[in-house]
């Protein structure tokens, strides 16, 4: 508040008619501005960059782990650091990265546009949602500083080895604390976006003409709801069993420590397809522009993305077939059925782009490769759906190829929503012939990086062992992965330079460059304070095409 | 016509072809899913090649295609359609999981698989004891790895136990993994059709070794089996690489829950 204090008071200007700033006097800019907007554009971008860094970060971690299997019998990194790399890859991936930059990240950003909102319902407590994921963000690479080294027990840190005694040091604290931290924000997120989308949306804007990123995002925040208050938990009492010499996990005292395990998958599977929801959304939204086409089947679209939501509530123990105290038909019957809604999604898609006049340029590109890695994931998930199949399979690299090609088809989905919000975000194009090369580098990278790692795991080699006998045969396809991990890792770097040069130097996009068809294209490139000085009427799920081809209205309902 | 079920695309792709009567069921469950998913693949993929090849924007398209939005007869087929699969699927995956989770009542032989941080007891029905621990300092150094030895052609029941944080049993021959966790009483039955060096290793993430916590299964004929077994002293230690240096007495402490002794 004093930072308003301070400031000379000044007349708002005589100009009657034109929109008034509610604050006279100077708007803040850069660092002010990132720290105290409450803007939820600019808290978008925040959680945007910080996951892009994110990403950077822990695929640096990756590239360690590569080359340290590269051959057998490496040293390149002792087997602790080894042990700290794959962990706080894996949860930065997870809980900075993969699910936040998109539901907080475009979910800021683009719900309110999407539904004519001027900014989110609850402007401050958004702000704060994201210094705490941030605070999250450097707890968890704060562990590398201290004396015993970050977590070392993977990311889903089965008891009884994160106990005191076997994990000690304040590494594992960190872990636990940061994850928590980006716990609540997002558990504050969900309460934001939430309110947001039942209560601020323009007139006309009913439920089903929402965008069906929209409904994505609303579905994925239900499901953290319900998942990440279960994880805090836990993780509440397993800092109680480090530090409070408390016993829930600890078996010699009456504890169990299976009961990790389901409480952590109880949130570790719904936080899989609430990672995946809004890519899903991203996708579907670039397919219709850059189709030229309405959303295939919309309202059955809807409808796969209310089922997914609702069987992921009831999947986890997939995660513990080889435990032997699961239900084994039950969880394999729900995780079987959750393959037909998401295959619905598939056929839509493909139905989005039939009779269409597709334009084939770099968000359409990285649409395909979600396409294409999310259907081997896919296939490859039915097969370790299935109790005897995963006996075999469990927790080899089988399984890394596997869940690599679901998150990293939806890294292509996020890559193609970040070139196709590109122009709005910043006002400016980005080079579309560095775009098409930063994707074929990915795709060739990625999957020569993974494919062969499904082979590795039919021949038995372990997930997560810091180096293997030179005679168990794994050398030539380590070889190959590792190679592809360099590959993707310079795909990187030309992507972030893309991003970085057009930021300066690209072309002025203008309001609309794609002729989209949602109402976040209403608005200037990028949208002023309060987004909105005019808005389209909202007839069907798609204003801004209806006023922009009058003689092509979308037709409302069947 | 078994090996048309089991190989779809002709090939196991580096899979071992299992050597227990139990995996079977794996291979089949392979084979059915190939079956379907192969298909599947094929046609998905085909089908977004096809609409980007056919559709791409070229001057004889027209700028805007026409504005349809629904076709109900596809949208319920292509529902419909992947239920039914499912459901076969389920089918035979239920017939196959409990045709392969039979624990026998009375086994020929019943031996306790102990994990720890980093290495594996394995205690016969006498009390006697097979123990190795890693080298750490070597990954290739096989001589100190524990052996656990069982009779190939008999029922053998293992009843896996940690005693300490949670490791999985895992032979890659014989396509199977079961956890060894603090608190829960896993049993399995496998049968090995023939005998043979079986490598194994700890499938679970469990501290700064994991990577070490390797074994052998060495599978000897029955008759081998027999005069293998007559000779271990009751409670007597063998220690993989090294002397005897356990005690030599049987301890229940040590020895575990071992029903058979």
């Amino acid at each position: 508040m004093t930072l308003l204090e301070e400031r000379p008071a000044q007349p708002p200007e005589e100009s009657a008619g034109t929109l008034m700033e509610i604050v006279p006097g100077p708007r803040p800019a850069g660092l002010v501005k990132y720290i105290t907007s409450t803007d939820h554009k600019q808290i978008g971008l925040n959680y945007i960059v910080t996951g892009l860094i994110g990403f950077v970060v822990a695929g640096a971690m990756a590239l360690g782990m590569r080359t340290q299997l590269i051959v057998p019998d490496n040293h390149f990194v002792t087997q602790n650091v080894f042990n700290e790399l794959f962990t706080i890859h894996g949860t930065i991936m997870l809980f900075v990265f993969a699910g936040p930059f998109a539901f907080a990240g475009f979910g800021n950003y683009f719900v309110p546009l999407m539904i004519g909102a001027p900014d989110m319902a609850f402007p401050r407590f958004n702000n704060l949602s994201y210094w705490l994921y941030l605070g999250g963000f450097t707890l968890l690479l704060a562990g590398f500083l201290t004396n015993n080294g970050a977590a070392q027990f993977g990311w889903f840190g089965y008891a009884p080895l994160t106990e005191a005694i076997r994990s000690p040091g304040p590494g594992a604290d960190l872990w636990l604390v940061g994850i928590g931290l980006t716990g609540f924000s997002g558990i504050f997120s969900a309460v934001n976006i939430i309110t947001t989308i039942f209560t601020l949306r323009a007139p006309g804007m009913v439920m089903f003409r929402m965008p069906i990123f929209v409904w994505n995002i609303l579905v994925t925040m239900f499901l953290v709801l319900l998942a990440f208050p279960v994880l805090t938990s836990a993780f509440a009492l397993l800092w109680i069993d480090r530090h409070l010499n408390g016993h829930f996990f600890d078996y010699n005292h009456g504890g169990q420590p299976i009961l990790w395990q389901n409480l952590f998958w109880f949130f570790g599977h719904p936080e899989v397809y609430i990672i995946a929801l809004p890519y899903f959304g991203i996708v579907t939204e670039v397919l219709a522009t850059m189709c030229r086409k309405p959303v295939f089947g919309y309202k059955g679209m809807i409808g796969a993305t209310l089922s997914i939501g609702a069987l992921s509530m009831g999947v986890w123990a997939h995660h513990m077939y080889t435990t032997g105290a699961v239900l084994l038909p039950f969880f394999a019957a729900m995780s079987l059925l959750i393959s037909v809604p998401t295959g619905i999604k598939f056929f839509n898609w493909i139905g989005t782009m039939w009779r269409g006049t597709i334009v084939i340029n770099t968000p359409l590109l990285f649409c395909v490769g979600f396409l294409l890695q999310f259907l081997f994931g896919g296939i490859t998930g039915v097969i370790l759906a299935q109790p005897v199949l995963d006996f075999q399979l469990h927790n080899t690299y089988f399984v890394v190829a596997h869940f690599h090609y679901v998150i990293m088809g939806l890294v292509f989905g996020g890559l193609a929503g970040l070139y196709y919000w590109y122009p709005k975000m910043t006002g400016r194009m980005f080079n579309e012939n560095w775009g098409r090369v930063s994707f074929v580098l990915l795709l060739v990278g990625f999957n020569l990086t993974f494919f062969p790692q499904h082979d590795l795991g039919l021949r038995g080699m372990p997930r997560r062992i810091e180096t293997y006998n030179s005679g168990a045969g794994w050398t030539f396809l380590n070889e190959l992965s590792s190679i592809g991990s360099y590959i993707t890792g310079l795909g990187v770097v030309v992507t972030v330079a893309n991003l970085f040069q057009s930021f300066r130097k690209g072309a002025v996009a203008g309001d609309n460059p794609w002729d989209a068809q949602t109402l976040e294209w209403a608005c200037s490139s990028p949208p002023p304070d309060h987004n909105f000085e005019a808005l389209p009427p909202v007839r069907s799920e798609r204003p801004v095409w209806d006023a922009n081809h009058p003689d092509m209205l979308t037709k409302v309902g069947h | 016509m078994d090996r048309l079920i089991r190989l779809p695309a002709g090939t196991n792709w580096g899979s071992p072809n299992g050597v227990t009567r139990q995996d079977h069921w794996a291979t089949l469950l392979w084979g059915i899913s190939g079956w379907f998913a192969l298909p599947i693949g094929v046609i998905v993929i085909g089908l977004i090649a096809w609409a980007l090849v056919r559709y791409r924007y070229r001057p004889d398209r027209p700028r805007i295609p026409a504005q349809f939005q629904y076709h109900i007869p596809i949208e319920a087929a292509y529902t419909i359609i992947p239920l039914a699969i499912v459901a076969v699927l389920f089918g035979f995956m239920f017939n196959a999981e409990n045709k392969q989770g039979v624990v026998a009542a009375h086994p020929a032989v019943a031996i306790e698989v102990q994990g720890f941080q980093w290495g594996w007891r394995f205690v016969y029905p006498n009390g006697h004891v097979q123990v190795g621990t890693a080298d750490y300092n070597d990954i290739n150094d096989n001589n100190g790895l524990p052996v656990l030895v069982l009779p190939s052609d008999e029922t053998v029941q293992l009843h896996v136990v940690s005693l300490d944080v949670v490791h999985t049993f895992y032979v890659k021959d014989f396509l199977f993994n079961r956890d060894l966790i603090p608190g829960i009483d896993n049993k399995f039955d496998i049968n090995v059709k023939q005998p043979g060096l079986y490598p194994g290793q700890c499938n679970n993430i469990c501290g700064q070794y994991h990577a070490y916590m390797r074994f052998y299964v060495q599978v000897l004929s029955p008759t081998d089996y027999a005069s293998w077994y007559a000779n271990q002293p009751a409670c007597s230690v063998t220690t993989a690489g090294g002397p005897n240096d356990a005690p030599a007495v049987c301890d229940s402490t040590i020895q575990g829950l071992n029903p058979q002794t």
